[in-house]
């Protein structure tokens, strides 16, 4: 028995061993890590109370502006360059008696979207998670929003900048603080952990529950860092739909570039034909001018 | 000094006594500048809300209006290589015309995409230190600057001869400056040659068609890579951008030229007034292509349940006059008619209205395009209006007059009237 367990413990060593440069020139390793130490977030819509003390905190430690009224629970909020999360009662479309309160705010995309189309690199993917906007670096393009699928960046028509949610990347290395709207949830509606740690946490909530959910962000945009629990799917409460694939993938981006070069070919190749023959008009046109 | 002053505001006066209508055009387009700069100057000291008729679309008239110019510059480029690279030489007495209004149309439409961005002097900056290769924007940048920088380098050498004639007549430091700009100290040497030599033009023509042309599609891609703008996305775009930047800079140069020598009281030559109607009849081929496109994207969207809400705005929703009326009627159908009347008739009244139809046409298409592609996915219930504000008015309305202000200078001081080419 012993003597088996020895065996297969070596084979496993060797295997270990074997494996080791084939991860590094794969880079598995380091993506397997990556994805182990990133953090991420719970927003839990079935739990939450629409206290709205997660906006709160997030505008005391992002010194954000607060607006007459918006803090008042069930009040109607919009994000803007100084709402980075908003909390809002959400109607299920086919049970409108049901209401919950969705937070909403940068879903910080493991692929993001923003990040491939700043035209100057101001939208950095930080390795723990976080998606971070240098306001120092931004032009105020705006493009940035019309890629995201959550549409969420937003500009600051003050400071002429895009703003947004940074999950707090400047608090984790602070003794690994929680983000500050997770520290002031009552209820631990919010959670901050490791992204596994995050996942299974979520999926845990969601198997005790007697009533149907739905996880956001295990698949929607290739995956988020964000993890939000509804009540219902996000069509049914009114949110915005993101596709279930990584969005503005390099090789789309190319196909679509590519259509419009051989558009542009098949025009030179029409233009070079009504050159060639019309040739007969360049010596009429000669004639006309004498 | 006082003496000089005086001499000066006198010549002023003389100008302005010769003739009162370029006074009355110039101070005209002076006003729209200064309501221009007014409006922008409010928005840096109060909030640049002032410059968006709703908070909700973060690209409006400013992007339509340079949308519109930079892609009816690049239009006007494409166009330009049938006569210097497609040999075509009864198109190469329009060459120094078209080059000049590529220039200044993309010129302006890069002011537009300035005064839009919170930050523009960020965007050289960080654009040349950490460019970022995965965004079309950058890559828009890129090849604008490189067109830009080729189409310069065109009007310098077509310009020429023009410059060493006013070095002549000129005097003290302005003669000095002039002689610098004409390169007069290399003609001789080995520079100066290679600057003579007849194939340098092709070659620019090559290089800015193929610059041009490529920013032109690019431009289409920045629109079409947003996958989360259903309206927008997919490759349909880079090639309709193509299209519609040819006929919007053939009617631009139609507009152009008709209007220059009706102001000036010029009778037209023969040959140019042929090769007008030969180009009125392109347009309308080209027109024909561009309404085969929109009715291929506007049939697919339908079809497709994604893109079947943002197309049915226009089709049937709050867009739907504007679409029908301007990009359908004043875009496609009844310039299409007016041209082919107007070659036929060799009426180059009917020629100016069927151009005038498709450029107003045009920026309503390209207005509807940035505008209604914003709708989905966030705001499905559409904003209360979608009319610009006053002050987006006075800044779109100042982009255009220094665009005016600029041509008619170079109309008046660069020679830009077609001449016989010189092959012929």
């Amino acid at each position: 028995m012993n003597h088996k367990g020895q065996n297969i413990n070596r084979r496993r060593f060797l295997k270990f061993l074997a494996g080791i440069p084939i991860a590094g020139v794969l880079g598995s390793a380091s993506i397997a890590s990556a994805a182990d130490t990133r953090y991420g977030m719970l927003a839990d819509s079935i739990r939450c109370i629409g206290c709205k003390r997660c906006m709160s905190a997030c505008k005391r430690w992002n010194n954000l502006r607060v607006e007459r009224d918006e803090l008042i629970t069930d009040r109607e909020t919009h994000l803007n360059a100084n709402n980075w999360k908003i909390i809002n009662l959400r109607a299920d479309t086919k049970n409108r008696a049901k209401r919950y309160y969705v937070q909403w705010s940068c879903q910080h995309c493991i692929k993001p979207a923003c990040v491939g189309v700043c035209p100057v690199t101001a939208i950095t993917k930080l390795p723990h998670g976080p998606v971070v906007i240098n306001e120092k670096k931004c032009v105020g393009c705006r493009y940035c929003f019309q890629a995201c699928p959550w549409k969420v960046p937003q500009f600051d028509f003050e400071k002429r900048v895009t703003r947004k949610c940074h999950l707090c990347y400047n608090r984790i290395p602070l003794n690994y603080q929680k983000p500050a709207c997770v520290a002031a949830c009552p209820v631990g509606a919010l959670a901050f952990d490791y992204k596994p740690a995050i996942i299974i946490e979520a999926q845990r909530r969601v198997a005790r529950l007697s009533r149907p959910s739905y996880i956001m962000g295990l698949e929607e945009a290739g995956g988020t860092d964000l993890i939000t629990i509804l009540p219902a799917r996000p069509e049914a409460l009114g949110l915005i739909v993101v596709p279930k694939k990584v969005i503005n993938q390099n090789l789309d981006k190319i196909r679509i570039t590519a259509s419009g070069l051989m558009g542009a070919s098949v025009i030179a190749g029409a233009m070079h034909v009504y050159a060639q023959k019309t040739r007969h008009l360049d010596k009429k046109n000669d004639d006309h001018d004498g | 000094m006082i003496t000089t002053v005086k001499q000066n505001i006198q010549n002023a006066l003389d100008i302005i006594e010769r003739s009162p209508a370029l006074f009355i055009w110039l101070a005209i387009l002076g006003a729209y500048i200064f309501l221009a700069a007014y409006a922008y100057l409010a928005a840096l000291l109060t909030s640049m809300e002032i410059l968006e008729f709703s908070v909700n679309l973060p690209w409006e008239t400013l992007i339509a209006t340079y949308i519109f110019l930079v892609a009816a510059g690049s239009g006007l480029c494409i166009v330009n290589a049938l006569g210097s690279v497609f040999g075509m030489q009864r198109y190469e007495m329009m060459t120094k015309r078209m080059a000049f209004l590529s220039l200044t149309t993309i010129l302006f439409g890069m002011l537009c995409i300035v005064l839009h961005l919170g930050h523009p002097e960020r965007m050289p900056i960080y654009n040349a230190i950490s460019p970022n290769f995965r965004s079309a924007i950058s890559w828009m940048g890129l090849l604008y600057t490189i067109y830009m920088a080729v189409v310069v380098v065109e009007i310098w050498l077509l310009s020429r001869a023009d410059i060493v004639r006013y070095a002549a007549q000129a005097g003290g430091w302005f003669k000095k400056i002039l002689e610098l700009l004409a390169l007069e100290k290399l003609r001789g040497t080995r520079i100066g040659t290679l600057l003579e030599d007849p194939k340098l033009p092709r070659i620019l023509g090559t290089l800015a068609f193929v610059s041009g042309a490529s920013a032109l599609s690019t431009l289409g891609s920045v629109f079409a890579h947003s996958e989360s703008r259903v309206l927008w996305y997919g490759p349909y775009y880079p090639v309709y951008f193509l299209v519609s930047a040819i006929f919007s800079g053939i009617a631009f140069l139609l507009v152009v030229t008709i209007v220059s020598y009706r102001v000036q009281g010029d009778e037209m030559r023969p040959g140019l007034k042929a090769l007008i109607f030969e180009m009125s009849q392109v347009l309308a081929i080209v027109l024909a292509a561009g309404l085969l496109l929109v009715t291929y994207r506007m049939a697919a969207g339908l079809f497709d349940p994604a893109s079947r809400g943002p197309v049915l705005l226009l089709l049937n929703g709050s867009f739907s006059p504007c679409f029908w009326i301007f990009e359908v009627g004043f875009m496609s159908v009844l310039p299409i008619f007016v041209l082919i009347r107007a070659a036929r008739k060799k009426s180059l009244v009917s020629v100016l209205a069927g151009s005038l139809m498709v450029l107003i046409g045009t920026y309503v298409m390209r207005y509807l395009f940035v505008v209604a592609g914003q709708i989905y996915p966030n705001i499905p219930e559409g904003v209360p209006s979608y009319w610009p504000t006053n002050m987006e008015a006075f800044l779109v309305g100042g982009v255009f007059a220094a665009f005016l202000l600029i041509y008619t200078l170079g109309e008046r001081y660069l020679s830009l009237k077609e001449v016989k080419p010189h092959n012929s």
